[in-house]
């Protein structure tokens, strides 16, 4: 409001305009409790979330009063699962045990492809941009394509077996452990490499005496992260084909034999259970 | 006899050396188990080889009138990640609410919310979609529910730590004011961890896209059920061709939510 608009108004109103301009005792103002520096882009964000959402509800026209209808038959499933039959249990021990040894195999091998891969991948290590830039690019491939497609396409070639579970998991799980291992070794100071250069020395023995023994602890903590994931992703394995615990939950389900199945879920959820405590235990130790 | 410095800290080299004594054991054991040997992988190469340059190789297109039916399969994969993950992270975001013993109005329940928030995460997707499918039966909807079910467990563990991690001196300021339940989400906790929530909303749509499409090979519709049925009917070629299609979708999504990602940290 400009100086003349004021001065044309009545008195008693400059008055009152006047006092709450000087923070007045007058009117009752209230301290404004939002925070101005809110992030604008989030609302924005919220919008399109909600029409995205909305728009994927539609277009994928799900039934939901059939659906509905047939909310209370998974109480019964569950009913029928809670009878535990252990009559199995030799079964589903030992494809449970096959199913660990898939995931703890596969963990280990590419460990050892993703320290190779990791080590073409990173940047200061041969300094070949055009190297790094290769392999991390076909990786970025292979991780960005679900673990049982592989599988699959192993199965197809080596046949039914471990083998082909511990091929087809190796494969994204060295793509993951290349991309992180890459990251982790470039996260060395510059200096240290930088040392090494000058006195001479080559570029392998660089990597294995500066940069991997630097980088080895959070090797360690990413292996154990990835064990959990690849428990699940082998419990998953026997489900599109391979053998192991997924096969006979499904194959169990398929034949109405719930109290098989349950044991063998509740025991896929007691081993993902350990693994993930054991794994924030470590963690809680070393850091 | 001369004297070595260690290079590195004992407990570190401790647990090196115990990492490496375990891994060596576990090898044995599990090739033992398993009866896996390296050595008929690299015996099998052949078969590896000409499956991989003859059946796999090159690419082919499908008939053409297939096209709009795999893009469109595609689309309905898309669709089921983004519409799970949202409405999984609202039910989360409640949820959530009363899994966190500093903001729950009933702390004494935060151990059980966060229970059966492990309970649903450590069954994986797929076991889902099958206890569902023989209860529901087959379909798009099946898969929805199962997708749902696992990000929204995934969410509320991921919630609770945010909201632990940041708002701690808020809520209680606010609580000793007076601020009820409503206020103190509202005010403290949302402006400070929404953020945070968000970027984990974004992370489980990247981890959704990939398990819808597996969801989808097992009858949950989508582009994993075109797949599904052209590696049933040994077309490889044009399932190679699927197969760059996916991974064409899951990094272009990647991409876009990591810039959407930085976007809200700014």
């Amino acid at each position: 409001m400009s100086m003349e608009q004021t001065q044309a108004l009545p008195l008693e109103k400059r008055q009152k305009l006047l006092r709450t301009a000087h923070g007045g005792t007058g009117k009752r103002t209230r301290i404004p409790v939002k925070c101005r520096q809110r992030n604008r882009f989030i609302p924005r964000f919220l919008t399109g979330v909600v029409v995205l959402t909305a728009a994927s509800l539609l277009y994928l026209e799900i039934d939901w009063g059939k659906l509905i209808s047939r909310v209370p038959d998974i109480g019964g499933v569950f009913w029928q699962l809670g009878h535990l039959d252990f009559s199995n249990m030799d079964l589903i021990a030992s494809s449970l045990l096959e199913t660990v040894s898939i995931a703890v195999l596969s963990l280990l091998y590419s460990l050892l492809l993703g320290i190779v891969f990791g080590m073409l991948a990173a940047r200061n290590v041969f300094r070949l941009p055009w190297l790094s830039v290769l392999t991390q690019s076909f990786f970025t491939f292979l991780r960005a394509v679900p673990t049982p497609v592989w599988v699959l396409l192993m199965l197809v070639c080596l046949g039914m077996g471990a083998e082909a579970g511990v091929a087809g998991l190796c494969v994204h799980t060295t793509a993951f452990f290349t991309k992180s291992f890459a990251q982790s070794f470039e996260s060395i100071p510059d200096e240290t490499v930088e040392a090494l250069e000058a006195t001479g020395a080559s570029r392998l023995s660089i990597f294995f005496n500066a940069i991997l023994p630097a980088a080895l602890s959070q090797i360690v903590a990413w292996a154990g992260m990835r064990l959990e994931t690849n428990f699940s992703e082998c419990a998953i394995l026997g489900m599109v084909g391979a053998g192991g615990i997924g096969y006979v939950i499904s194959n169990s389900l398929q034949g109405y034999d719930y109290g098989t199945a349950g044991v063998a879920i509740l025991l896929v959820f007691l081993v993902a259970y350990l693994i993930e405590r054991m794994f924030v235990r470590i963690k809680k130790r070393f850091y | 006899m001369t004297k070595h410095i260690p290079l590195i800290a004992r407990d570190l080299k401790r647990l090196y050396t115990g990492f490496l004594i375990a891994a060596v054991v576990l090898f044995v054991i599990c090739s033992i188990l398993t009866e896996f040997n390296l050595m008929t992988l690299i015996a099998n190469g052949d078969a590896f080889w000409t499956f991989l340059t003859e059946d796999f190789l090159p690419p082919a297109l499908p008939r053409a009138s297939r096209i709009p039916n795999i893009l469109s399969s595609v689309l309905v994969t898309l669709a089921l990640a983004i519409s799970a993950t949202t409405v999984a992270a609202v039910l989360a975001f409640f949820v959530a609410l009363f899994g966190s013993e500093k903001v729950s109005p009933f702390p004494r329940f935060a151990k059980v919310v966060r229970g059966l928030a492990t309970f649903l995460r450590n069954i994986p997707a797929l076991v889902w979609a099958f206890i569902l499918f023989s209860s529901l039966g087959i379909g798009t909807g099946v898969g929805f529910v199962a997708l749902c079910i696992t990000s929204f467990a995934f969410m509320v563990r991921a919630f609770v730590e945010t909201m632990e991690d940041v708002s701690q001196d808020c809520v209680e300021s606010l609580q000793a004011v007076g601020a009820t339940f409503p206020q103190r989400v509202a005010q403290a906790i949302l402006p400070s961890c929404l953020s945070g929530f968000l970027s984990w909303y974004l992370y489980c749509v990247e981890v959704n896209i990939r398990a819808s499409t597996i969801v989808g090979m097992v009858g949950g519709g989508g582009v994993g059920m075109t797949l599904f049925s052209y590696i049933k009917s040994f077309r490889y070629d044009v399932a190679l061709t699927i197969i760059l299609l996916i991974a064409a979708m899951v990094i272009v999504v990647d991409q876009i939510t990591s810039k959407l990602r930085k976007e809200l940290q700014k």
